[in-house]
């Protein structure tokens, strides 16, 4: 990872595009995503059966070319709840990397930057979060918002902003020492100037494949949450709500594997591009 | 109350009630009731079993958590009460051998099995009932010793007249005393542990009982082992056994997961698994497994409307919501055969309960006719509106029935046939007591769960009257319901009660004030096929004392 | 080290102790936002059939009706003279509750950590000594598959293979020695991958160094390579995310004992999220927050001990630079 502020100007979309090192799995990684994503925002033109309401007379059948992952207790199809629990998994897990992100990055900025007393507050709060183990900060603050996905995201990007703290405060400090920064300084910039120009840019570039990670690992932390309980209520069809009604019917094993294996795919997914951005950036 | 003992008990108001007639009353009458042929070379007794359980409950001081769906079956096994009640509701003796209650029922005088001990060797004489009436009746609420919420409010005073008669003695005439004594709270401990301290009764290894089982060991949130007591031998006669005990050891061991704790019994890790998935019951009875699903004595699964939120003041919204519900399907489909189609607002084992099945048909044209009636016009995306506001229900899925959820969901796609736009809140338990109340600003419909001894108490609970629960939400402005309720509370005979319970159940369900869904059984249990003689009562507890392991 | 060495020791105990009763504190904030409390929801049972006048009356009997701050001040002076105080739901004391429950977790964190380490080292050792060819790109997607999957899933999956289908563990026994092995694998795989991680970037790394160049052209095995140049270099950051992630293994172990049925902290702070039994969560977490410091200190203590390079004046910048890297599998070796 270098310290630039600008592209490298002079190349051409192919290049550019050549020079991203895209490798088959990444592609592949990227398509699993597209899929999930479009599940999220169109979720009516990959199922034409409800999310809500079954054939109850169809209750608890396997997985068939009608129903590909079989149907639940209520007769549901339901690759169908899958598909239109993407929605809500993803976004609940961008809510929680936003609040992570934002807030710890934000911690990080300033403590970073300013140094002193600033610092010193920031550090006894982080340090509090970090010592306090994150499933369990995020069970408890879950408990106090109240037993819902939204809550349980908020929750989980509570947990994750001591981890973003941290980096950002790390970056910061890097960058702030970095000589084309301590030139900008000689050169008369201004506080502020300086820190939107180099460092929240700088900052910002290597925080991204570690928020995508954590959107990753979000996606399991929510599971998590709703496996125990503390998800949104029915009829709604979050993955990890999906795997936690599905651990009651075991005999009907797709309830649970079925979704299992879409959340493990996509966090496999989300990782393989967190893990190419760091190494082509 | 439609049996001859309790006939005796309630109706005549004679002073006398012969423990003899009531025993033999019982062991005629009881056809559900296995009779255990002792076998000559005692090929029943001994034997450990594991009963597989959700949880353990919270605290174990025995008045905060005799009440309690899971410590409840320690308690069975632990203590004693004075009376037995039937699944069927009947009254018969067993630590009081006999009762007799003056003309008013304001005093009431229990003769004592004499030679009865708890298990730290104090006596249950007349002086440790009135130690267990009064901390029933008061708790000690400063030290969180809470008082048991059903014992009737009227209670005065106790008096021990020598060491086998209690006499006690209430404000006000108090029919259901009698009854109560058998109801899941009102379990005998020891004076010795009544005496205790609330952190020291809370530790269950230090409190005594009189009942068949000790216990012998046990850890917060993991287990409760129960073991035999060899010198136990008085058991209600209505069970066919006073003696000890067959099995050895019970052990009481927590698995939260409902899959797991059937899958242990499946393959033989187990005994009993509670809580079952109604789901895997069929192909469990299939399977060889005993399938127990007892109804409690009580109110059905249903809503309680409130009568105060529009649009649910409209009468024929509610009737429409009455009709519009399909109950046949919500046990086919969430449920099994063994589940019962609600036929009136209590449990039809409730002695008194009547069949009004013909008002709660599903009837969904019949639905829409009342509902168009009403003024509430079918809009493009099928949900129904009036002066703009759209047709909604809010249910809150009741925490205490794990099957809740699932018929929610499945009413609301029924209601959304006909133009309901239904959402579903599921709290945890706490969450749930603190909003969800009856008659709440929010709450359209209160799930009920909830039992009862006496059929006689449903009336007040429904009103304001007397500390009631008011329900509906209806304050005092329904004067039919409010005329019942003072004439069912002034019946002197079950007789005479009878037609006017009958008339409330009716009332009550055409005027769309509760809506049930199904009979409720709080309390599945699925047993290895060997485990046999168990015994259920009135409130769906299983007891053991009475098992045996087949060999 | 004496003087320079005490010094530093003593600020981070400072430190170690404000940190914990800033922890109690805001469980305490946390918690307190709650409607409701474990004393009303016992009485809220409908089974109870108590009126709101009734509950009120004995709300008001216990004294819990006080203000929060004046609630907060007598916890937290019981907290500073060591007494955790009486659990609201059970009624028993806090301090026997976690007795109790706490070596069952124990045994769980240390096994499942030795199943991590276990799992990490042997897959960190095939990729430096299975060719390309054969398997090498598998064994390093083993990581990312581990932390990809939930590890409620794969608790679900042991049970059902070993303990339902196998048979080798009795579900009703979570303490057995199968069940605790699965129930060890189960919380121990995402460590597992994390610690792998960065074991690979960091022998990656060494491999591509001069000494180990030199190494090769001598002909030296790769088995040797790996056992007496590259493992103890790389294997130093491990110590980092160990410090970093043993105090996960508390929090993780909620889902694990949840789905193995095994009591312990993780069981016993489920029972009392959903009651708001407050007095044990404050215990809890700060038992979490101890042992998160207490680790980390002796992480730090031990580093400049461990790694020479390292002095007591940057130590602990340069280890924690390391940790923030080491704690999300960053590349550690690969950054300028």
């Amino acid at each position: 990872m270098s310290l630039v502020s600008e592209n490298i100007p002079g190349l051409s979309p192919l290049e550019k595009l050549r020079s991203l090192n895209i490798t088959p799995t990444v592609a592949l990684s990227f398509l699993v995503i597209a899929i999930v994503i479009a599940w999220s925002l169109a979720p009516q033109l990959f199922s034409g059966h409800s999310p809500v309401n079954g054939v109850p007379a169809d209750k608890l059948s396997a997985p068939s070319l009608e129903h590909w992952f079989g149907t639940d207790h209520l007769g549901r199809d339901l690759y169908t709840r899958v598909v239109y629990g993407a929605a809500s998994s993803v976004s609940s897990a961008l809510v929680a990397v936003v609040i992570g992100v934002v807030i710890g990055g934000l911690i990080g900025l300033l403590s970073g930057f300013f140094g002193g007393w600033v610092d010193v507050v920031f550090a006894r709060f982080v340090d509090v979060l970090l010592a306090i183990p994150k499933f369990l900060l995020a069970v408890i603050v879950v408990t106090a918002l109240g037993f819902e996905t939204i809550n349980a995201a908020i929750a989980t990007g509570i947990s994750t902003i001591a981890f973003f703290a941290r980096v950002a405060r790390s970056e910061v400090i890097k960058t702030r020492r970095a000589t084309f920064v301590e030139a900008s300084f000689l050169l008369g910039g201004s506080r502020g100037f300086i820190l939107l120009r180099h460092v929240l840019p700088n900052a910002s570039r290597s925080m991204l494949p570690l928020a995508v990670l954590q959107f990753g690992e979000s996606i399991l932390v929510i599971a998590g949450l709703a496996f125990l309980g503390y998800g949104d209520p029915p009829p709604s069809s979050d993955w990890g709500l999906l795997i936690s009604i599905g651990k009651d019917y075991l005999k009907w094993p797709w309830l649970v594997y079925a979704p299992a294996l879409v959340t493990i795919v996509t966090v496999l997914s989300v990782n393989r591009i967190s893990r190419w951005l760091r190494k082509s950036h | 109350m439609i049996t001859r003992l309790s006939a005796l008990s309630f109706s005549r108001r004679t002073l006398l009630l012969a423990a003899s007639i009531a025993v033999s009353g019982a062991l005629f009458t009881s056809t559900v009731v296995p009779l255990p042929v002792q076998a000559a070379d005692g090929s029943r007794e001994g034997g450990e079993i594991t009963f597989l359980i959700d949880s353990l409950g919270d605290t174990w001081i025995p008045n905060n958590s005799a009440i309690s769906s899971f410590q409840g079956h320690i308690w069975g096994h632990v203590a004693d009460k004075l009376i037995y009640v039937d699944a069927d509701g009947k009254v018969s003796p067993w630590i009081a051998e006999k009762w007799e209650q003056n003309d008013t029922a304001t005093e009431f005088t229990l003769h004592l099995k004499s030679g009865v001990t708890f298990s730290d060797g104090e006596p249950l004489d007349a002086k440790a009932v009135v130690a267990n009436l009064n901390i029933w009746y008061a708790g000690r609420k400063n030290e969180g010793i809470n008082p048991i919420g059903l014992f009737p409010k009227t209670y005065d005073r106790a008096e021990a007249i020598d060491a086998s008669t209690v006499k006690v003695f209430f404000k006000k005439p108090t029919l259901g005393f009698i009854p109560t004594l058998g109801y899941h709270g009102s379990i005998l401990i020891s004076p010795k542990t009544i005496a205790q301290p609330a952190n020291v009764q809370a530790d269950l290894g230090k409190t005594s009982g009189s009942g068949p089982y000790v216990v012998e060991s046990w850890k917060e949130g993991d287990h409760v082992t129960l073991v035999k007591r060899k010198d136990y031998n008085w058991g209600p006669a209505a069970v066919g056994q006073t003696g000890p005990a067959h099995l050895d050891s019970i052990t009481y061991k927590i698995v939260s997961e409902p899959s797991l704790r059937v899958a242990s019994v499946q393959s033989g890790q187990a005994d009993v698994a509670y809580n079952a998935s109604p789901q895997e019951l069929k192909s469990l009875k299939e399977e060889g497994f005993t399938v127990a699903t007892p109804r409690y004595l009580g109110f059905v699964n249903g809503w309680a409307v409130n009568t105060k939120l529009p649009p649910y003041d409209d009468v024929k919204v509610r009737q429409a919501l009455q009709a519009g519900i399909n109950r046949q399907e919500i046990i086919d489909t969430v449920y099994t055969p063994d589940w019962k189609l609600a036929t009136s607002f209590i449990q039809s084992n409730v002695p008194g309960a009547t069949d009004h099945s013909d008002l709660l048909a599903y009837n969904p044209e019949k639905a829409e006719k009342l509902l168009d009636e009403a003024g509430w016009v079918k809009g493009a995306d099928g949900i129904r509106v009036k002066d703009g506001k759209p047709l909604e229900l809010a249910l809150h899925s009741n925490p205490y029935l794990a099957t809740s959820k699932s018929v929610d969901e499945l009413i609301a796609q029924q209601l959304g046939k006909i133009g309901w736009k239904v959402t579903i809140r599921a709290y945890d338990v706490v969450t749930f007591g603190e909003k969800v109340k009856f008659g709440g600003p929010a709450i359209p419909a209160y799930e009920v769960t909830r039992s009862f001894i006496d059929a006689g108490t449903v009336a007040s609970i429904l009103t304001n009257a007397n500390n009631g629960e008011n329900w509906f939400a209806l304050d005092e402005r329904d004067t039919t319901l409010n005329a019942l309720r003072d004439k069912i509370a002034g019946a002197g005979t079950v007789e005479e009660r009878k037609p006017l319970l009958d008339n409330l159940q009716k009332y009550v369900l055409d005027q769309g004030y509760f809506i049930p869904r199904t009979q409720i059984v709080q309390r599945i249990y699925v047993q290895s096929p060997n485990l046999k003689g168990e015994v259920y009562n009135g409130v769906a507890y299983a007891s053991y004392y009475t098992a045996y392991l087949a060999k | 080290m004496s003087n320079a060495y005490l010094t530093y020791a003593g600020k981070r105990l400072g430190q170690a102790v404000i940190v914990i009763l800033l922890a109690y504190i805001f469980t305490f904030v946390v918690v307190s936002i709650l409607p409701g409390d474990p004393i009303t929801s016992v009485l809220r049972n409908p089974q109870n059939g108590f009126s709101e006048q009734e509950i009120a009356e004995i709300i008001a009997a216990q004294g819990l009706d006080q203000p929060v701050l004046v609630q907060l001040w007598h916890s937290l002076s019981a907290f500073l003279t060591g007494d955790l105080g009486m659990s609201m739901r059970s009624n028993r004391p806090v301090a026997t509750l976690i007795a109790e429950v706490l070596s069952s977790t124990l045994i769980l964190a240390s096994s499942g950590l030795a199943v991590a380490l276990f799992l990490a080292f042997t897959v960190a050792y095939g990729t430096q000594v299975v060719p390309k060819k054969y398997g090498q790109g598998l064994l390093r997607a083993f990581p990312s598959l581990f932390l990809s999957t939930p590890n409620f899933v794969i608790g679900l999956f042991l049970i059902h293979l070993f303990g339902f289908q196998l048979r080798l563990f009795r579900v009703i026994e979570p303490d057995g020695f199968w069940a605790t092995f699965f129930a060890a694998i189960t919380i121990g795989i995402p460590f597992s991958a994390q610690i792998a991680e960065v074991l690979i970037a960091n022998l990656d790394h060494e491999a591509e160094q001069d000494y180990a160049a030199v190494a090769r052209s001598r002909g030296i095995a790769p088995r040797r390579l790996f056992a007496t140049h590259l493992l103890k270099p790389a294997a130093l950051p491990v110590v980092t995310v160990i410090a970093l992630t043993v105090g996960e293994l508390l929090g993780n172990s909620l889902i694990t004992e949840t789905v193995f049925g095994r009591t312990g902290i993780g069981s016993l702070v489920q029972r009392s999220v959903s009651t708001q039994d407050l007095p044990v969560l404050q215990a809890i977490v700060s038992l979490g927050a101890v042992i998160f410091v207490l680790v980390n200190l002796i992480a730090d203590l031990l580093y400049p001990l461990l790694d020479p390079r390292v002095k007591i004046v940057v130590g602990r910048k340069r280890r924690h630079a390391a940790a923030d890297d080491a704690a999300l599998g960053l590349e550690a070796g690969a950054k300028p």
